[in-house]
């Protein structure tokens, strides 16, 4: 029962609280920012494309999806990480270390969400009568322009909904998160991991607390932009 | 309408950078409000900022291998520490004990029934019926490696082996019984300390288990002036105070 008189209004957050929701929010955008545009050609490419390999490309994308987390971030650890193939190239052509830093965090996170956002986008892009692209094909329009002009705006919905289920799963990511990126406060700890420690620490109730009810209102904040900026809103 | 406010998002994005002489100490878990406690105190003397990653130690040091960017790294067990100098990756000259802990038989404080530990130890009865006694897991958890030794030291291995209730961590055991699922736990002295519901029933003898230490080090990879002053402040009268305050013994 005392868990309940611990817990009190989240306003005004520590600084080490503050540092965690923006290092989540950013991790977030960074997340869904970088894996967005690759996740939208993926999804054409899934949807509209017959080439061979597409069943195994469909199985790698939605890995992330199946595996745990935990097997995520460590098979991450072994690409990326120091002495990983990609990690060590990366480290040695340009100084970029993603394991255990902040743009690590992001890449775990667009991994880990980027099954959601092609899945969301695929069944929208389905969803668009391909005979108006090939109407348009007919008058001469260039695929840049049929996609810009005709199968964007129609899979709209689907791309903002992938949007909203990335930024949200990107919030929550945690498994990943910690075995690449491990818990370090400022540089990876995001929020779940924030709560996690929080609840390992003796009289850490309350703060875990607090910034429980922030992920609530970051989440359904996220919600509500959505439902803000949907299409039928906007006409 | 979507892209134009979420690029607006991309470009507010600050990319994490920070102050130079910052110090990241990958701790124990055991260690959590000991260490924020000292922190607090190092910074007030003016020093650099200190963040902390807690986690098991096996946790910390697989992370450290693999190139995690801490300054310090401080373990519940010499084994991991060996682990990380076998692989090259401490200032050798900079690993020391910091402090010692206990190991102890925790109940609730209600009705708590004092364990005798040595010859003709009534920690069985404690148990009554059919009650569990909590321990982390002795396959790999330290605490509850200790615990082995402890008990087989004291000829209760064979009976007492069949009547545990391994948890993932010594924590985990000790929420255990502070839930009431078990009558009894085997965990540290420090870890009683910071739960008020919970005593100590009896501590074990020193010379059943294997001394347990804290060792300290500074990693080469990340080895600063700051991490090196931050390790020797360590071993200062006002920290090793907190420590004791906390519980931990000398080393």
């Amino acid at each position: 029962m005392g868990f309940y008189r611990t817990v009190t209004w989240p306003w005004p957050l520590s600084g080490d609280e503050q540092e965690a929701v923006y290092l989540s929010l950013r991790v977030a955008a960074r997340a869904v920012g970088f894996g967005l545009p690759l996740a939208m050609i993926v999804a054409l490419l899934l949807a509209r494309g017959r080439f061979p390999g597409r069943f195994l490309l469909n199985a790698l994308v939605h890995l992330p999806l199946m595996l745990p987390p935990v097997v995520t971030g460590w098979l991450l650890l072994l690409v990326f990480g120091v002495e990983g193939p990609v990690g060590a190239w990366l480290a040695a052509r340009f100084g970029v270390h993603l394991a255990f830093t902040e743009s690590g965090a992001a890449l775990a996170c667009g991994v880990m969400i980027f099954p959601l956002m092609v899945r969301a986008i695929r069944l929208s892009v389905e969803a668009v009568d391909p005979r108006l692209e090939q109407a348009a094909r007919t008058l001469g329009a260039h695929w840049v322009d049929r996609f810009l002009t005709i199968t964007l705006p129609l899979a709209g919905p689907g791309v903002l909904a992938a949007v909203v289920m990335g930024y949200t799963a990107s919030l929550g990511e945690f498994g990943a998160v910690i075995t690449f990126a491990a818990n370090i406060p400022g540089q990876t700890q995001t929020l779940p991991l924030a709560i996690f420690s929080a609840l390992e620490t003796q009289g850490g109730e309350a703060v875990a607390g607090r910034l429980a009810l922030v992920s609530v209102f970051l989440a359904v904040g996220g919600l509500v932009l959505a439902e803000f900026l949907s299409p039928r809103r906007l006409k | 309408m979507i892209f134009r406010v979420f690029f607006a998002c991309l470009l507010l994005l600050p990319f994490g950078a920070r102050a130079a002489d910052t110090i990241t100490v990958f701790a124990a878990a055991s260690l959590t409000n000991a260490m924020q406690d000292i922190a607090t105190l190092w910074m007030a003397g003016g020093h650099p900022k200190v963040v902390f990653s807690f986690e098991s130690s096996g946790t910390l040091a697989q992370q450290i291998a693999h190139g995690a960017p801490a300054n310090v790294f401080v373990s519940a067990d010499e084994k991991w520490m060996d682990d990380l100098a076998k692989r090259h990756a401490l200032l050798a000259a900079s690993r020391s004990d910091l402090v010692g802990n206990s190991l102890v038989v925790v109940e609730p404080k209600q009705g708590l029934k004092p364990v005798k530990l040595g010859a003709g130890s009534n920690l069985l009865a404690v148990l009554g019926p059919d009650g569990r006694l909590a321990v982390g897991d002795p396959a790999h958890v330290p605490a509850g490696i200790y615990a082995r030794q402890a008990l087989q030291k004291m000829g209760l291995w064979e009976v007492a082996s069949a009547r545990l209730a391994p948890a993932d961590s010594v924590r985990a055991a000790l929420r255990l019984v502070e839930l009431g699922e078990a009558p009894a736990g085997i965990v540290y002295g420090t870890d009683v300390k910071v739960t008020p519901s919970l005593g100590i029933a009896g501590i074990f003898p020193p010379d059943t288990h294997d001394p347990i230490r804290y060792p300290v080090a500074v990693l080469k990879a990340h080895n600063t002036a700051a991490a090196r002053d931050f390790v020797a402040f360590l071993h200062t009268q006002p920290a090793q105070d907190v420590f004791l305050h906390w519980g931990f013994t000398a080393p």
